[in-house]
């Protein structure tokens, strides 16, 4: 056994994957005492739930697993930080992702990787599964195909469409401001913004901090060749290549700069900088920090370094710093959302995801972290909270009733029993199979910490 | 959506150094859709004869459209005559280019309901436009417009 620090993840983590043969599998919930109980769960009963749902299709969500259903789908072309490594080399990580799923949110998630990277492929491919789930997470696929397809498939689809890399991380995110703002006594609204790196994330944050009442105006965008600005010389071109990026220059005029600028003059004077960009050090050099507004909020959210230290980011004058570490304070995590997200979705058979619900996931784990006192080194809840997701199921359940895109709407405090209840059934019933040594202890370890 | 302070005129000499770098954004959008329209490295020149060609030539409208004495956009449309035809007067729209930071405004619009009023006094009952055919943004503009497809060029490289 290893201390965490000077333990080979990427070794463990092979050898206990080859022990285990897959991270999650199906298990009855109804009870089966006999053979003839399958007149029941199967033919010939279980023609009459067949009729039932064929001539009403939402009865699906209800008379099976559908509706606690989701599928993680990726067609593998930009996982993790390991690039463009094809569906079976996405499927470890999926299957990852549906182990947080059921583990935090009592969601069943089924990895769903496939060959379709052609986006039209892409789309039908979810449209022809979509009788299958009760919803859908999208996750590591590249940019900007990905803002294509998932604005397609929320149009498309009645069941919701969530691309965790572009919302999940954007709510994390927008969550963590929220806290950021209000210690130092700022106003979001009237706040301005930086945001280094347009890929998922920060084009999915732009859209909801804009959502959120912040004035294009009041932000800045900056990719690899500089401030997206109207006046920039392959405008057309992004015109054509990626009209999101198109679009927030146009909409934002570049923040008021010049055309040509780069990041140290984005950051004169600014209140917030949110780095998803790439990985650091030094990415964000400590004296253009020092450049930005008196008690500067700086998110540097790229793994595994951000794109500078917290501790530079604090000496060039920042108050506030959080990062995309769970070994730093301030971790923003996109498994604070995903779990709750889906939780309060599936309990209401909402057809879609609006931004408003994605901002009052982002409002509720923001006013979590201030019931249990925020202070500069804790403006977010930590993934070990469990009290935080039926709060975001509620919070995402209460207002797609409001929006009128919840199936069976719900209150806000009736959602809270129901989703605590499903969490705990889960986590109760994995703890009686580990009781019942059911699930082998690992032949490899690392130390505790 | 027509913004009152967005005036659009007649282009004249001193309109010229303004046409001259929308020429070339014209030519350099429309690249990317086609490398048989791939422009010349250097075009500032070029772009600045026809621009003053064009303002002096009586088969072409050039207008200008300005906001605050800043000039925004351009459009170009020349008249060509088939004479066996029976609408054998057509104004065609060759280049056309707004600044992107005042799209959105229905300035092109505005251009071609101006050019394409400017054509009619010149006896053209027919208006039309060229793009590259794969300029999707083009297509759809002007489909907005309610134009329709109307004649279809072919090209295949021979050297």
């Amino acid at each position: 056994m290893k201390k965490t620090d000077q333990i080979d993840w990427y070794k463990l983590s092979l050898e206990l994957h080859k022990f285990y043969a897959g991270k999650i599998e199906t298990m009855p919930k109804v009870p089966i005492r006999r053979m003839k109980d399958f007149a029941i769960w199967y033919t010939p009963g279980v023609a009459e739930p067949s009729r039932v749902s064929g001539k009403n299709p939402d009865y699906s969500l209800e008379l099976t697993n559908r509706w606690n259903t989701i599928a993680v789908v990726t067609d593998g072309t930009r996982v993790l930080g390991l690039g463009d490594i094809g569906p079976e080399g996405a499927y470890p990580v999926m299957e990852g992702k549906a182990l947080l799923f059921k583990y935090l949110g009592g969601v069943d998630a089924v990895p769903l990787v496939h060959r379709a990277r052609e986006p039209e492929k892409f789309l039908e491919l979810l449209e022809l599964v979509e009788p299958s789930f009760g919803g859908i997470n999208l996750e590591d696929i590249e940019s900007p195909k990905c803002f294509h397809i998932l604005d397609e498939a929320r149009k498309r689809l009645r069941i919701p469409v969530w691309h965790d890399d572009q919302q999940g991380t954007a709510a994390a995110t927008l969550a963590g401001l929220i806290n950021a703002a209000i210690l130092t006594n700022r106003d979001l609204r009237k706040s301005r913004i930086v945001l280094l790196g347009a890929g998922a994330a920060n084009i999915a944050l732009y859209r909801l901090l804009k959502a959120y009442g912040v004035p294009p105006g009041n932000i800045v965008v900056l990719d690899s060749k500089g401030v997206l600005h109207p006046e920039r010389d392959d405008i057309d071109r992004l015109m054509i290549r990626n009209k999101w990026k198109y679009e927030i220059a146009i909409e934002t005029g570049g923040g008021g700069l010049k055309p040509g600028s780069k990041l140290p003059e984005a950051l004169e004077g600014a209140d917030i900088l949110v780095a998803a960009s790439r990985p650091g050090p030094g990415v964000v050099k400590k004296e253009w920090v020092a450049r930005m507004a008196k008690e500067a909020i700086v998110f540097a959210e790229a793994n595994p370094v951000p794109e500078i230290w917290p501790w530079e980011a604090k000496e060039a004058g920042a108050r506030i710093v959080a990062t995309g570490r769970s070994d730093l304070p301030n971790q923003v995590n996109n498994s604070l959302v995903f779990p709750g997200v889906f939780r309060g979705v599936l309990d209401v058979r909402a057809t879609t995801i609006t931004d408003e619900m994605a901002i009052a996931a982002a409002e509720e784990i923001a006013a979590f972290a201030r019931e249990r006192g925020i202070h500069d080194d804790y403006i977010l809840p930590t993934m070990e909270e469990w009290e935080l997701y039926p709060r975001v199921a509620a919070a995402v359940a209460s207002k797609a009733s409001e929006q009128g895109v919840a199936r069976k709407p719900t209150t806000y405090s009736e959602e809270v029993e129901r989703a605590r209840e499903i969490i705990e059934s889960v986590r109760g019933k994995y703890e009686a199979i580990v009781k019942a040594g059911l699930i082998p202890p690992p032949p490899v370890d690392y130390e505790e910490p | 959506m027509y913004e009152p302070s967005i005036v659009v005129r007649k282009a004249g000499p001193d309109d010229v150094e303004d046409l001259l770098v929308m020429i070339e954004k014209f030519y350099r959008f429309n690249e990317e859709f086609d490398p048989a329209w791939s422009v010349k490295e250097e075009t500032r020149d070029v772009a600045k004869e026809m621009a003053s060609k064009y303002i002096e030539d009586p088969r072409s409208v050039v207008l200008v459209a300005q906001v605050d004495g800043k000039i925004i956009g351009f459009v170009r449309a020349e008249i060509r005559e088939n004479p066996i035809l029976e609408n054998g007067r057509l104004g065609i729209i060759v280049e056309l280019y707004v600044h992107p930071q005042y799209r959105r405004r229905g300035v092109a619009k505005r251009l071609v309901e101006e050019a394409s009023k400017e054509l009619a006094l010149r006896g053209v009952s027919v208006v039309g436009a060229e793009f590259p055919a794969a300029n999707s943004v083009a297509r759809a503009f002007y489909e907005n417009l309610g134009f329709r497809p109307y004649l279809s060029v072919y090209i295949k490289e021979v050297k």
